[in-house]
């Protein structure tokens, strides 16, 4: 079978790529970066590299060739031909594929599978509709496949250089299990090593996204406030620990009322979730599992999709509504940016409701508000929390208009025009953005 | 990874389990005892990725200066924390950098002291002293006499009744943290001291420390006498007593730091933490 991966990047040759090499499928990727194209086709393989614990494993995918999209007709002419279509470009860039995929459909005369390795809930309904966008009136998709797909795997790293003559190696932990949507797949479906076929596939991202992701987060927030790097030492500050398993649990059982408890799971599959955030190996960096705080604080989303899942459970989010509060702002990344410059001009208030669609005078909206005037309380550009528990701060802010200030002074904050709760901003080119 | 450490430690330190956590996160870790063993100096090399000094000797020192010499790289460089270590280039920086120190003086004889105790007490320290050790508050003048002579330089400082308790601020890659303690402490817990939230005047202080010496991980003593901040001692590499997850946080900043040294960056980022 010929499988073509559009995207060479962490997923796409960390997990994607070396699952279809190991169920004996052919496989080329397309790809933007002429770079990478040409390392592909130099060196015709790459390595991933797998650790958890003391297991670490070294895969060499060979046998694998590049096609850049630059080449619209070799592209095209890949995707015609193939067996199976992966994409592994990031949900953001779905719509700029489209038109690629549309123009290799078009040419064939059989119908295919697409599987979308993106972290997008609906994504295969969504691809089949950006597709179908780029046909022509009346041409038929309906033969054709489209499923979104849960990646348990995850790939944090890549190294190496494409210029080298070294293979580039994909850093991942050894989880080798994806589920796609069975019903959304035309038949017969492909024969890949870990793959899971479900009727349901909209559960597993829930449990994913509500549980593991939220706690993903959780730690990167926290982790973030009280000053480290990454996310294997953060896991490791008791209070940043007690947080991240509670908000688990409270994720936890917003999915178990939903799908029931089986599927869910218990206690110790929180506790290997946690013992994945401890993998230094994988050198999760806290900034980029806290990126993009816009999209992780969307309404359906880890953290307030799974606090509002749970408070349908009838479970008090007291955690994810705190790790909501606490999202961190990288300054080098754009949708952080946004989101601070949209808190600074129009309040907290405003900007949670367009972020979350909360309201900030009830329910959850109120709680993550609250929880984030907790936070303020104290905060200044590149100060470190020293106790999540009592609030401490490495040092407090300096009042307007005074020179000085006792330890413990009574915390900065401020009325905005128009009544709403808003908290000075600062900024630097280094500046972590936070609230003053 | 190497780290130079001293034999014996006076009290618990955070260095083994600082060790123990970057050995989990898959970080090579040795520890050199220079004093344990018998160095041969043309064959001291440069064979670790990153280098970091923790120790009071004299021979560390000197094994840290030839690797600083051949190009190591080092967490707290050789010769910034040589200035450090000793009080009278320490003081004469901070107070080149406009950073508030108490009076300071310095001889070769206690004797010469005796006409600055008229204006009141001194404090008399051990120019390459640390921990305390050797630090006595001398008000008269037959006291000189139990201090020891010809034995180097005589380093005093004017002394300043404390307000309260000694603050001590370190800093661990521009990040500060903030210690209230008894001097002199003599128990484990009263050198753990409280954690407290540091007023913004000390922390511009404290921060500005560690750009007069170029450092991001070190520890500034403070003493307020009379609403008047003083710095009174500057250490790098201290012992993060009473910071709240000391050494999670160093390994943390340790492992951040040889990440960006396999990367081919710089061992500090001190403009950018201390700045």
């Amino acid at each position: 079978m010929k499988a073509v991966v559009i995207g060479p990047g962490r997923i796409g040759c960390g997990f994607a790529g070396q699952l279809l090499r190991a169920s004996g499928h052919e496989v080329s990727f397309l790809a933007r970066n002429p770079a990478l194209v040409d390392h592909l086709n130099r060196l015709q393989r790459y390595r991933v590299c797998l650790v958890g614990g003391v297991e670490r494993r070294e895969i060499v995918v060979d046998g694998v060739r590049a096609v850049s999209t630059a080449d619209a007709e070799s592209a095209v002419r890949e995707l015609a031909a193939a067996d199976l279509i992966v994409t592994a470009v990031g949900a953001g860039n779905l719509p700029r594929i489209a038109p690629l995929i549309a123009a290799g459909l078009q040419r064939r005369g059989t119908p295919v599978n697409t599987v979308a390795f993106e972290n997008l809930s609906n994504a295969g309904p969504y691809l089949r509709q950006l597709v179908a966008d780029h046909l022509p009136a009346g041409s038929a998709l309906a033969g054709h496949g489209f499923s979104g797909s849960v990646v348990s795997r995850a790939v944090t790293e890549r190294l190496g250089d494409p210029a080298g003559t070294e293979p580039l190696v994909f850093v991942g932990d050894p989880a080798s299990t994806f589920a796609v949507s069975g019903p959304e797949l035309h038949r017969p479906l492909p024969e890949i090593e870990g793959m899971i076929v479900t009727d349901d596939l909209a559960a597993w991202m829930k449990r994913k996204l509500y549980v593991f992701s939220a706690g993903h987060a959780t730690c990167a927030y926290l982790g973030y406030l009280k000053g480290y790097h990454y996310i294997h030492t953060a896991i490791r500050d008791p209070e940043i620990r007690a947080v991240v398993l509670a908000a688990m649990r409270e994720g936890q059982r917003g999915v178990a009322a939903l799908y029931g408890p089986e599927f869910a799971g218990d206690e110790s599959g929180l506790r290997l979730i946690l013992a994945r955030f401890e993998n230094a190996a994988l050198h999760d960096s806290i900034t980029r599992v806290g990126r993009d705080p816009a999209r992780k604080l969307a309404p359906e989303d880890r953290l307030v999709g799974a606090a509002q899942l749970a408070q349908r459970a009838g479970v008090r989010p007291a955690r994810l509504g705190l790790a909501a509060a606490a999202f961190c702002f990288d300054p080098d990344d754009p949708s952080a940016a946004r989101l601070q410059s949209d808190i600074e001009t129009a309040g907290l208030g405003p900007a949670l409701r367009q972020v979350s669609g909360l309201d900030p005078r009830r329910g959850l909206g109120r709680l993550v508000k609250n929880c984030w005037a907790r936070l303020a309380r104290g905060w200044q550009r590149d100060n470190v929390l020293l106790s999540l528990d009592r609030l401490l701060w490495a040092w407090t802010p300096r009042q307007r208009g005074a020179a000085r200030s006792a330890p413990g002074s009574v915390p900065y904050r401020e009325r905005s025009s128009n009544g709403g709760f808003a908290l000075r901003l600062e900024r630097s080119h280094r500046a972590r953005g936070r609230l003053a | 990874m190497l780290m130079l450490e001293k034999s014996r430690r006076r009290a618990p330190s955070i260095m083994p389990e600082v060790m123990r956590l970057l050995a989990k996160w898959g970080v090579k870790v040795d520890a050199i005892y220079p004093e344990a063993r018998l160095t041969d100096l043309a064959k001291l090399r440069i064979e670790h990725d990153l280098y970091f000094l923790k120790s009071g000797s004299d021979l560390a020192w000197s094994i840290a200066g030839a690797l600083h010499a051949a190009g190591a790289k080092v967490i707290d460089p050789y010769p910034v924390a040589a200035l450090m270590r000793d009080k009278i280039i320490a003081t004469r920086i901070l107070q080149e950098a406009g950073i508030p120190t108490p009076e300071s003086y310095v001889n070769s004889r206690p004797e010469q002291l005796v006409p600055l105790l008229d204006q009141g007490a001194l404090l008399v320290k051990p120019h390459l002293g640390s921990n305390g050790r050797g630090v006595r508050v001398v008000w008269d003048v037959d006291e000189l006499d139990d201090l020891p002579s010809g034995q180097g330089p005589v380093f005093a400082q004017r002394y300043h009744k404390p307000d309260g308790l000694d603050r001590k601020i370190y800093c661990i890659g521009g990040q500060l943290f903030g210690v209230e303690r008894v001097w002199p402490a003599q128990t484990y817990a009263e050198k753990l001291g409280t954690p407290f939230t540091i007023p913004p005047e000390l922390r511009d202080i404290a921060l500005r420390c560690g750009r007069a010496f170029g450092v991001d991980l070190y520890g500034v003593d403070v003493i307020v006498s009379d609403g008047r901040p003083y710095v009174v001692d500057v250490n790098s590499f201290p012992g993060f007593k009473g910071v709240p997850d000391a050494a999670l946080r160093v390994a943390d900043y340790i492992y951040a730091t040889a990440r960006r040294v396999l990367e081919g960056g710089p061992a500090r980022l001190t403009e950018a933490a201390c700045a």
